[in-house]
């Protein structure tokens, strides 16, 4: 982190600023000076510095005036104040304005070099912080979607997942897009005794092969045309911790081969190299794909199959778990209302029928995204169909065309009245039919506009 | 320059030889630098003594000077050494180095010069533990080091050795 970190030195007195450039860049930094406040203000259009050092006393804008303003455009800049003795009491007063200490000039070598340890681990905590802040952020919402749970599906397989955790043992996720494979997988790791090691997660579909095979067991500089240094792989950063292979359907069989290798003898070589290099990981695979069908095909090797699927777990559509919709619903609703300020209530009675009887093609993340919309062009206190017109009515679950013609015919006008709110004119227009034929077929099929408006 | 110990002087062209295979040569000794000396601190400019060696005309790649005097900069209360990052001359300071124990003394004045030339190859502090390029803010620091450059010190100072044409030199006044 060092060699990059940007110092700058304001300082009136050109000898300090040349003296102070020489000591830093002699320590591995890069230097800027500026001999006046305005000087430094200036620079700053337009470049970062992490680490100012502030002479108090300046003729024009003085250093207190100075850290100030970096304080108001790089609020995350460590400012350090330099003082001639005797004016100790100015310094103390700019650290209650947000230095991050002070020097007396001139310094006393073992200050100097404690005082930079002190600022760049403060730095390194600052910088890991705010990234784990975020990451953290991220895990803790999309976790807590997944154990939003209110039906009996879910909950077994929740038990499941405690029963699992512990073991070493390869777990292979089924389900549709969206079901929130991956939260299921970093759960599996945070109950495991692995959870203190890390949790490495690929996406084996959003590669091509050779970018995946280097991705997975890394390179030695020169293996290929582009290899300009030695890369580890995504097999090594899992040592000791969890590896996620996401859509694990979509690898090669040639990949299917050695990934077997590896898992039978726990260890590899990195691309270009020669000495085996050893992981110790668990594995969990993941996969939107009905794997057998694929297995006959000889798209997907049976003995590789074996290995990856000792443990299975299946994690049904939402469609198929309409139990946990409303409860899924109003857990977004409740997070978005907080990140947007709105007030709203809740959904009528309507808008979660509504979402009931969607049929959900992107999951839990669709809903998530749905109500994410639904929140922003909500007007009212209370979202209701009008806010969730944007829902495919061809994606309503009764949609899946099966059973008589009669049956499929019942099912597209109740559809198509309950996406147009019973309202009859409208119905007819979108189905190209005139009113007094969508009467008549509701009267056949026994349809009421109430039971639409319910 | 100045009174100086000369035995000090050669352990430091020996180990120079020594340790970076540098031709050394012993210049005759020196004045004491009075244009360097700042009586409101009662120390001497290092700075100064380092822009008055470069000045001196010489076919040597490298100037070093020994001095026997305390030494500062404008920054730092004081300095075991000093030198010109990627530049012609140094300067070691033996004031501080002073220990009862003779061998310490010269060993510490090794220690510095040896330091102070990695900086004019080019080198900058190095983190590794055990490395000489490591910054000494104090005598406790440099007796824990030792007198030699960690791996990737030792291959860049080598490096720049080899580009720098023919056998440098280093005089010592
Ligand atoms: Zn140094
Ligand atoms: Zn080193």
């Amino acid at each position: 982190m060092k060699s990059s970190t940007h110092i700058m030195v304001v300082d009136d007195e050109e000898t300090i600023c040349e003296a102070l450039m020489a000591w830093f860049v002699k320590d591995g930094y890069k230097v800027e000076t500026a001999l006046s406040g305005e000087g430094a203000l200036e620079y700053l259009q337009g470049n970062d510095i992490d680490i100012f050092l502030v002479d108090i006393k300046m003729p024009g804008m003085n250093g207190i005036e100075l850290l100030s303003r970096i304080k108001e455009k790089q609020p995350a800049a460590a400012v350090i104040m330099m003082t001639a003795h005797g004016s100790i009491q100015t310094a103390v007063e700019a650290m209650k304005l947000g230095a991050s200490d002070y020097l007396c000039k001139p310094f006393d070598p073992d200050a100097l070099s404690l005082l930079m340890e002190r600022v760049m681990m403060q730095k390194t905590l600052q910088k890991e912080n705010t990234i784990l802040k975020e990451r953290l952020l991220e895990q803790q919402e999309e976790a807590a979607d997944v154990f939003i749970v209110h039906s009996e599906q879910m909950r077994k397989i929740f038990s499941t997942v405690d029963e699992v955790a512990p073991s070493s043992a390869p777990i292979l996720i089924t389900g549709e897009t969206g079901v929130g494979k991956d939260i299921v997988a970093r759960a599996i790791h945070l109950r495991s005794q692995r959870s203190y090691g890390p949790f490495v997660a690929v996406n084996c579909g959003a590669l091509s092969e050779s970018l995946l095979e280097s991705e997975l067991f890394g390179h030695e500089k020169g293996a290929f045309t582009g290899a300009m240094k030695t890369r580890r792989g995504r097999l090594e950063m899992a040592d000791s911790g969890t590896l996620f292979l996401d859509e694990i359907g979509e690898i090669s069989t040639k990949m299917q081969i050695v990934l077997l290798r590896v898992l039978e003898e726990k260890q590899f070589l990195r691309l270009g190299g020669s000495s085996p290099v050893s992981s110790d990981f668990r594995l969990i695979t993941a996969t939107h794909r009905d794997i057998p069908p694929l297995i006959k095909e000889k798209q997907f090797r049976e003995d590789f199959y074996y290995r990856i699927n000792v443990i299975k777990i299946h994690i049904p559509p939402l469609r198929e778990r309409q139990d946990d919709i409303p409860a899924l619903a109003d857990h977004f609703l409740k997070r978005y209302v907080e990140d947007t300020g709105k007030h709203l209530e809740g959904f009528t009675q309507k808008a979660i029928e509504h979402l009931i009887s969607y049929s959900w093609p992107g999951n839990v993340r669709e809903l998530r995204n749905v109500i994410e919309r639904a929140v922003v062009i909500a007007r009212g206190y209370i979202i209701g169909t009008d806010e969730l017109k944007f829902l495919d009515p061809g994606k309503l679950s009764c949609e899946t065309p099966s059973g008589t013609l009669e049956q499929i015919e019942m099912n597209h006008i109740k559809s198509t009245l309950a996406s147009c709110d019973g309202n009859i004119s409208h119905t007819a227009k979108k189905l190209g039919i005139n009113r007094s034929t969508l009467s008549r077929k509701m009267k056949q099929y026994q349809l009421t506009t109430l039971s639409m408006a319910k | 320059m100045g009174k100086i110990d000369m035995t000090a002087v050669s352990v430091i062209a020996a180990n120079l030889q020594a340790i970076l295979g540098l031709n050394t040569q012993i210049l005759p000794v020196q004045p004491e630098p009075e244009y360097a000396f700042l009586a409101r601190r009662g120390q001497y400019d290092g700075g100064k003594i380092l822009h008055a060696l470069a000045a001196v005309s010489d076919s040597s790649q490298f100037m070093l000077a020994v001095v026997s005097v305390d030494i500062f900069t404008p920054i730092l209360t004081f300095v075991f050494g000093e030198s010109q990052l990627g530049g012609k001359a140094a300067v070691v300071s033996l004031f501080r180095a002073k220990s009862k124990n003779l061998e310490q003394s010269y060993n510490r004045a090794a220690k510095i010069a040896i330091h102070e030339i990695g900086h004019l190859l080019g080198i900058v502090h190095c983190r590794t533990p055990d490395c000489l390029m490591g910054f000494s803010n104090n005598l406790e620091k440099l007796d824990s080091l030792p007198l030699r450059f960690c791996q990737a010190c030792e291959f860049e100072a080598r490096r720049r050795l080899r580009h720098l044409f023919g056998e440098p030199g280093v005089k010592a006044p």
